[in-house]
């Protein structure tokens, strides 16, 4: 069965009516909580992880990745009319999108980058369907050591997610390994760390973290000063483009479309890394670059095709390999761990369906988010003028939710509320937070397939070397690891003031 | 802090549990139930899981049955442990009953390290649903074709020949330590803590070369020619696998099976009880339930209270042989 | 004036973090600790204690070379804005008292409180809107969840709340 019917197959799944409503609500939240301060895709994501837990793996897939690329919209609709990006990947938007807004031009910027978004994530989803076979098709040869030595690859992008300091990033990844090892162990089936607690038995649960240590962190950050806005949505007329805003676009979509897959697809590289370089782009080589800075179009189709592009294209590493190339990403392979999928190779030959439902559902998605966004501009910016109190204690009540409804237990909400004081004490200290979740998801993963492998092979280690796959990503690590001394990992420049790292 | 914060859950889990038995009051045993009070069904895994379905689907027949509502509460966590220990502190008044599945619920409290709340003693069986035996399979071109061969070959290389577990002390494990204390073989385990489709996937994969899962979980490898059972860990041969052959017919004593029923804290007054077990009965062996249960794969054996008790008590006195052997050392 | 105000916030988050890192430190040399008694080494391999033992070891080790490159002036970590204290509490405090008495006054009761607190009384949004909102943020979230979602949230233990829905 060749990739096209397989495909077809998943859209026919993915066009069930309930699949469908799962993808449409997914963009509408997904968009809210780009839109909303104060909450990031990762904690936006971890929160809904519960409400999910409830539906069929497909449905609650198909709508958490709705979401990952929904936020990616939001955060537009904010830099564009307010000048405060919602959300680190749009910052970039804002120079040119604010402008434009001055210029009571935000309607045409809104649709352009709608527009931009849905091209750069089709085209990028488009290149996963490419990728997924080949890679999907060596799933069988993926045994624990290889699984093992993918996972240290995984972990290895720490070095990459590292932002000022080094020594920071890596205290960070072992309080997420150590958090990882609370429960059961794999290993002995000894209780670890559970200080005599039932409930800890099954280890910490991971939304109740990664919803304390990013949401309720921000909220309690919170500082308290920043004026109330005032927003205007645009009339429905002002949201048509011109032809001559067109054709300036188009080839800004292109570049956009390149630069953001690309960069999705190397791991560590966040969505605000493609839509600065992007933006640079443009800066040289766009024909109207003198304009830039001044409400520009390409300013806005650059970097929002970029980082949609960038979005979708980093979905490829986590659904063929399973790594999680950043922090959301992570998040989101914590959902599939939940949901009892393991993203990777072996995702395609365990779950074949399943996987290209999704990939089906990702085109679908986009092109709910076009239709879906443009005329609803409207009522996004409605959220935006609900003071802040509120929305703090709606969300802050929703957090309650979430991490009640994990395993309908009070437990998980103190474990969210202790989590959060840890993470205002860690954003304190200035100790990152990505190689925290990213560690927090593959902590577990990494001792059970070493387990595995040493029980293959008799508690040798040999079996590490005798694999050839095995060996290629060790050494794969390695690499990575040692990059910084090469200096290929990612410009200091960039790295500044990404909250996402 | 931290301690506090402990201190404070456990107050307040447990003043819940007691806030719901308490507010029952007394009644005699012919009123139960009471009209309009609700039966609490807890189940000790998540919504939509095997077990949760089960209890899901008799639960409009018990409510018919009793004539009162029944309303089925997940209490998941520690693989079935809190919900167990909720149904066995719970007050014995027939208000509270629970699914429970083997071999957690015999094996958590037989293992000393998980400081269990609750003992074998403090549930009593109301009725068993399904048993799904455990088999052995091998790849379809493997050089084994009988299970004679299989374990003479393990017998004469002792520990070299891997077999797939769901984990440490999960049914498999233990089905593996019996069959190489009563059959002289050698497996090794390997524990695919995740779970049985993890295991699959490597057994596919060639990365493990014996396969131990339950029937349910084989039926399709084998339509699709992907792996060879060569026995079954039962008494009588499966309706599903016809063709396989049990361990006992090959002359091998070993019985090993996942198991799921309901059970209610220790102590109901005996005309409580009946009317639950009645019930059960009804519900378990309502037909279009057992439709149901079939098209999940799962085959409905019903075993009344007793039936299920000694049932529960083989188990136990089974895996408590060979409890040494599958802890860690 | 001012000069002398910074500088004694910077000599203030100098100490904070020292404190962060003896608490890291602390946290890595009490798993190193206890790890071992997990046991370190089995016969298949790395025992139930070894990751965490060497996590505990480096943990410890990377708050010590922190500590020594904070005293060098190497990657000085920028402690983020001061906290607004006052702010904190009343949110960590609420939200423990919410999670306390979730199981026993029940979800639409103690969530009512909760967002009547925050907004009414800390935002001094008016009584009328405060409850309107807290009223949708309470019933209304626990039947959308309970009835649309399918999704169960805390009722009070207690009976005579309990008889009436909450």
């Amino acid at each position: 069965m060749g990739v096209v019917n397989e495909l077809i197959l998943g859209f026919a799944e993915a066009m069930t009516w309930q699949n469908l409503l799962f993808a449409f609500v997914g963009c509408l939240l997904g968009t809210v909580i780009g839109v909303l301060p104060g909450i990031g895709p990762v904690a936006g994501i971890a929160l809904l992880i519960p409400l999910t837990l409830n539906l069929d793996p497909a449905g609650s897939i198909i709508m958490l990745c709705a979401i990952f690329y929904g936020t990616t919209y939001g955060g537009t609709i904010t830099s564009v009319l307010l000048n405060t990006p919602g959300e680190a990947a749009s910052a970039i938007t804002a120079i040119d999108g604010y402008q434009m807004t001055k210029m009571g031009r935000a309607g045409v910027a809104l649709t352009i980058a709608a527009f931009g978004s849905f091209i750069g994530g089709s085209i990028a989803t488009v290149g996963l369907v490419l990728a997924a076979k080949p890679l999907g098709s060596l799933g069988l040869l993926i045994g624990p050591p290889e699984f093992f030595a993918l996972v240290v690859v995984g972990i290895s992008l720490l070095v990459a997610l590292a932002g000022r300091s080094m020594v920071r990033a890596l205290i960070s990844g072992a309080l997420g390994l150590l958090i990882s090892m609370v429960g059961i162990d794999p290993v002995m089936g000894a209780p670890r760390f559970t200080f005599s607690m039932e409930r800890l038995l099954d280890g910490v649960s991971f939304v109740a973290v990664i919803v304390g240590v990013f949401g309720l962190s921000e909220i309690l950050s919170y500082r308290p000063g920043k004026k109330p806005v005032s927003v205007h949505a645009p009339g429905f007329r002002s949201l048509l483009p011109t032809r001559q805003d067109w054709k300036r676009s188009t080839p800004s979509f292109a570049r956009g479309t390149g630069i953001g897959f690309a960069m999705g697809l190397i791991p560590g590289m966040t969505g605000s890394v493609s839509s600065l370089l992007s933006y640079g782009a443009e800066k040289k080589f766009s024909k109207h670059r003198a304009e830039l800075g001044h409400g520009a179009i390409e300013g806005v189709a650059g970097p929002e095709t970029a980082n949609n592009a960038h979005a979708n294209g980093a979905l490829i590493p986590l659904f063929t390999l399973g790594i999680p190339a950043s922090p959301t990403i992570a998040v989101l392979m914590g959902a599939f761990l939940q949901q009892g999928l393991t993203p990777g190779p072996t995702l395609f030959a365990e779950h074949g369906t399943l996987a290209w439902t999704i990939i089906a559902s990702l085109f679908i998605g986009n092109v709910l988010l076009l239709v879906l966004n443009v005329p609803l501009v409207g009522l996004w910016t409605s959220i935006l003028r609900v003071p802040y109190p509120i929305l703090a204690g709606l969300i802050l009540m929703f957090m309650v939710v979430g991490a009640y409804t994990i395993n309908f237990s009070v437990f998980d909400v103190f474990v969210m509320i202790i989590f959060g004081l840890v993470g205002v004490g860690l954003r304190h200290l200035d100790i990152p937070l990505a190689p925290m979740v990213l560690t927090l998801v593959l902590g577990p993963l990494m001792e059970r397939s070493l387990r595995e492998s040493l029980d293959i092979s008799h508690g040798s280690f040999i079996i590490f070397a005798e694999r050839p796959i095995t060996m290629v990503l060790l050494v794969l690590a390695l690499l990575i690891i040692v990059s910084p001394l090469l200096k290929l990992r990612k410009p200091a420049a960039l790295a500044v003031d990404d909250p996402e790292s | 802090m931290k301690k506090l914060i402990s201190a404070l859950t456990v107050g307040a889990l447990s003043l819940a549990a007691t806030g719901c038995s308490s507010a029952s009051g007394t009644q005699s045993a012919d009123s139960f139930p009471e009209n309009g009070k609700s039966i609490e069904l807890v189940v000790a895994f998540s919504p939509g899981g095997p077990v949760d379905t089960a209890a899901r689907l008799i639960q409009p027949v018990l409510e018919k049955e009793l004539g009162t509502n029944v309303e089925v509460v997940n209490k998941p966590g520690a693989g079935g442990q809190i919900g167990y220990t909720a149904i066995a502190n719970a007050k014995p008044d027939g208000y509270t009953i629970g699914s429970v599945g083997s071999p957690s619920i015999v094996v958590i409290p037989l293992d000393e390290s998980r400081g269990a709340a609750f003992s074998r003693e403090d549930l009593q069986p109301l009725a068993r649903q399904v048993v799904d035996p455990l088999v052995i399979a091998v790849q379809p071109d493997s050089p084994y074709s009988t299970l004679k061969d299989l374990l003479e070959a393990s017998k004469a290389k002792p520990g070299e020949i891997n077999a797939t577990t769901t984990g440490q002390m999960g049914g498999e494990h233990f089905a593996i330590a019996q069959i190489n204390e009563s059959t002289g073989a050698a497996f090794s385990p390997v524990h695919f803590s995740e779970g049985a489709s993890q295991a699959s996937t490597a057994f596919l994969g060639k990365h493990v070369g014996v396969l131990v899962g339950n029937v349910s979980e084989v039926v399709d490898l084998t339509k699709q020619g992907k792996a060879k059972v060569l026995g079954i860990m039962d008494s009588k041969r499966s309706d599903i696998l016809p063709e396989v052959p049990t361990f006992s017919e090959q002359g091998y004593e070993v019985i090993s099976a996942t198991a799921r029923g309901y059970a209610a804290p220790a102590g109901l007054p005996d005309a409580v009880a009946k009317k639950l077990e009645d019930a059960m009965q009804a519900a378990i062996e309502n037909e279009e339930v057992i439709e149901k249960m079939d098209n999940l794969g799962l085959t409905t054996s019903f075993q009344n209270s007793q039936e299920y008790g000694e049932f529960w008590a083989k188990q136990e006195e089974d895996y408590k042989a060979v409890l040494p052997l599958v802890q860690a050392k | 004036m001012e000069g002398e105000s910074t500088e004694r916030s910077s000599v203030s988050g100098r100490r904070s973090i020292a404190a962060g890192q003896a608490v890291i430190a602390m946290v890595g040399l009490y798993s190193l600790v206890a790890s071992i008694e997990l046991g370190l080494w089995s016969a298949m391999g790395p025992g139930a204690g070894f990751f965490p033992a060497v996590l505990g070891a480096v943990l410890a080790l990377l708050a010590f070379v922190w500590f020594v490159q904070e005293r060098a002036g190497i990657h000085r970590s920028e402690s983020g804005d001061p906290l607004d204290h006052a702010h904190v509490w009343a949110v960590v405090i609420s939200l423990l008292v919410l999670a306390a008495a979730l199981p026993f006054l029940g979800f639409q009761l103690v969530v009512f409180a909760f967002l009547m607190y925050h907004l009414g009384l800390r935002a001094g949004i008016g009584w009328i809107k405060s409850a309107v909102i807290s009223l949708g943020g309470s019933v209304g979230v626990f039947y959308l969840f309970t009835s649309v979602l399918h999704v169960s949230l805390p009722v009070s233990s207690l009976l005579p709340l309990n008889m009436i829905g909450l």
